[in-house]
């Protein structure tokens, strides 16, 4: 019952925040939406007594990408009127969830039968953790460390580019 | 979970909530008194209570009331989002208290077998722990200076983030660092090996076996708890105060013990992972237990010495002037306060005693040496927030650049090459 009732409060919390992000004009309150989404989702993982998740939950979305996102939001300093016009905003959101359900499902399906040993870490275990990156779960991994490189490639790629036509208008 | 586990639990989370809350108000004190040291001056030493000044300490909580009692000014000009503007404030000083959780106070404490941790959340993932919860408390920052919808906390609000984004890498590899050489995530396990020595005579602390990583580390921390030389964020030569500029009374307040509490939090870090702990270098838990009677007699000389100098000290400095002839209370206060040092050395005294000759109980012993423990812990503790209260009364602020430059041109190059040189090094031990 205890469970059952902290799940619902958490549930609420990723599914309040989730759309709070998504319908919040001011982008600082998407991003605080964003925020307390990704702590409920730290929640989840340590009610299922995966507290290596939890925490890495809280420093990587909240620690890095919070903070990042937020950073870039000053930078930007965008006013409400100079944001794009979306008169069917709330449909498209509607719709889009409706679209992306069955393939939700599909992940829960094919993802509830994966390796169990990252979830049920009660206690953190850093040389196993290291271990199983390395061993089982090299390939993910050096996948995941792809993204991420083709991701800092494309943002330096994007801002070069107004770098050097800035340059050449100078000179 | 047997009762001793459960009071021993509920203790140590009392002792953590105690050591973080209870040191706001002597930070104050301190940051006021040493400030005044190093200026020449006394600082506040003359608010009393029935003539009790305890050297200043009540100006703090005459300064709680009246923040308390201040009025809650509200700007006009902030429209949306008045929650968080007042939340902000929260989040900064709760991410700041719940990192101090996960510090060992003590070593185990072993019960009919059960090893009991005395640390607010008994977990062996602390630095973990530290380093997820203490990266929200920028979160606070950075709402509070965007919603104040003001220049000076807008830049204020930047410059923080972008501080913790720079720092936050130094800080995270040069733990690493450490955590390749301890072999551990555990602040309790890293303790421990601190108390073993290395070349035979060295005690393994962090600084010593980890010269430059300790450095970087100690830096780090400095930028991550905008103390000086790093309070570009809050800068009041050139953007008024930062973040903090639109807030007023109890919401100011949440930010400023906020700080106070991050700055413990960070000594308490530091002395952890590269100052020993609650270990006295050379000296193991097990060696105190197992030589309990002479620890036990070596205390009872050090308890009465420290005690006499510190009451000698008291009486020639806690009286005014010789020409002023009306005391205010002063040689009262003197008088009570030595009383008091002398009945509790006393007490400690028959304690000590007791448990030496007529007390059979290892448990006893073990109680014992975990209090001793705990003593220990917050004296190096406050010994730390001293250096932290210095640093910041000697030390000029960096310009804003400068801050930068330094976190990714020196610290984040050096703290790599550590981690390559830590690596290479513990490899070639372990071979």
């Amino acid at each position: 019952m205890l469970e059952i009732s902290i799940f619902s409060i958490l549930a609420l919390f990723m599914l309040g925040g989730s759309i709070a992000m998504l319908v919040n004009k001011q982008t600082l309150f998407s991003a605080f939406g964003f925020l307390v989404a990704m702590i409920g989702l730290a929640g989840m993982f340590a009610l299922l007594d995966s507290r290596f998740l939890a925490l890495a939950q809280i420093m990587v979305s909240v620690g890095a990408v919070v903070v990042l996102s937020m950073l870039t939001i000053l930078t930007i300093n965008a006013k409400e009127e100079n944001l794009p016009h979306e008169p069917n905003k709330y449909k498209w959101i509607a719709f889009a969830s409706l679209l992306v359900l069955p393939i939700t499902l599909l992940i829960y399906k094919s993802t509830s039968a994966l390796y169990a040993s990252f979830a049920t870490m009660q206690t953190i275990n850093s040389k196993v953790v290291g271990k199983l990156l390395f061993s089982e779960w090299v390939l993910p991994f050096e996948i995941v460390s792809i993204l991420l490189l083709s991701a800092m490639v494309g943002a330096i790629v994007i801002a070069r580019k107004d770098v050097v036509q800035t340059q050449g208008e100078e000179s | 979970m047997t009762t001793a586990a459960i009071i021993v639990a509920v203790a140590s989370f009392a002792l953590g909530a105690l050591l973080a809350l209870l040191t706001i108000p002597v930070l104050v004190w301190l940051e006021r008194r040493v400030a005044g040291l190093v200026q020449d001056r006394l600082g506040p030493n003359r608010t009393n209570i029935g003539g009790f000044r305890l050297g200043g300490v009540v100006q703090s909580f005459a300064d709680v009331v009246k923040l308390l009692l201040k009025e809650e000014y509200y700007p006009s000009h902030i429209k949306s989002g008045r929650w968080l503007f007042m939340l902000a404030p929260v989040i900064t000083f709760v991410a700041a208290l719940l990192a101090f959780m996960a510090i060992p106070f003590a070593d185990t404490l072993v019960i009919n077998g059960e090893s009991l941790r005395i640390s607010a959340l008994p977990i062996n993932y602390g630095i973990f722990w530290y380093m997820a919860i203490s990266s929200i408390g920028v979160l606070g920052v950075i709402f509070g200076g965007w919603l104040s919808h003001n220049k000076y906390s807008l830049l204020g609000a930047a410059r923080a983030g972008s501080m913790v984004i720079s720092y936050e890498l130094p800080l995270g590899l040069s733990i690493l660092a450490f955590i390749i050489t301890y072999d551990t995530i555990d602040f309790n396990a890293m303790v421990q090996f601190q108390s073993g020595t290395f070349f035979g005579f060295l005690p393994a602390w962090g600084i010593l076996v980890q010269p430059l990583a300790a450095i970087i580390l100690i830096v780090s921390l400095f930028a991550e708890t905008n103390r000086n030389p790093f309070t570009v964020a809050e800068g009041e030569s050139e953007i008024v105060a930062g973040f903090m500029t639109e807030y007023t009374a109890m919401k100011f307040a949440m930010y400023f013990m906020g700080e106070y509490v991050a700055m413990n939090t960070a000594s308490a870090v530091i002395i952890t992972m590269i100052f020993g702990g609650y270990q006295i270098s050379w000296v193991s838990t097990e060696m105190l237990l197992e030589n309990f009677s002479v620890f036990a007699f070596s205390l009872m000389v050090i308890i009465p010495l420290i005690i006499t100098v510190l009451i000698r000290w008291m009486r020639k400095n806690n009286r005014v002037r010789p020409s002023i002839k009306a005391d205010g209370g002063r040689d009262f206060e003197t008088k009570v306060l030595t009383i008091a040092m002398v009945g509790m050395t006393l007490l400690v005294e028959a304690i000590l005693i007791y448990l030496v000759f007529l007390s059979e109980s290892s448990l006893a012993n073990s109680i014992a040496v975990t209090l001793f423990q705990i003593v220990v812990f917050v004296v190096k503790l406050m010994l730390f927030n001293i250096f932290f209260i210095l640093i910041r009364w000697s030390v000029p602020r960096f310009r804003y650049d400068q801050v930068q430059k330094l976190g990714w041109y020196y610290l984040l190059p050096l703290a790599l090459l550590n981690i390559i040189v830590t690596a290479i090094v513990v490899v070639g031990v372990s071979l």
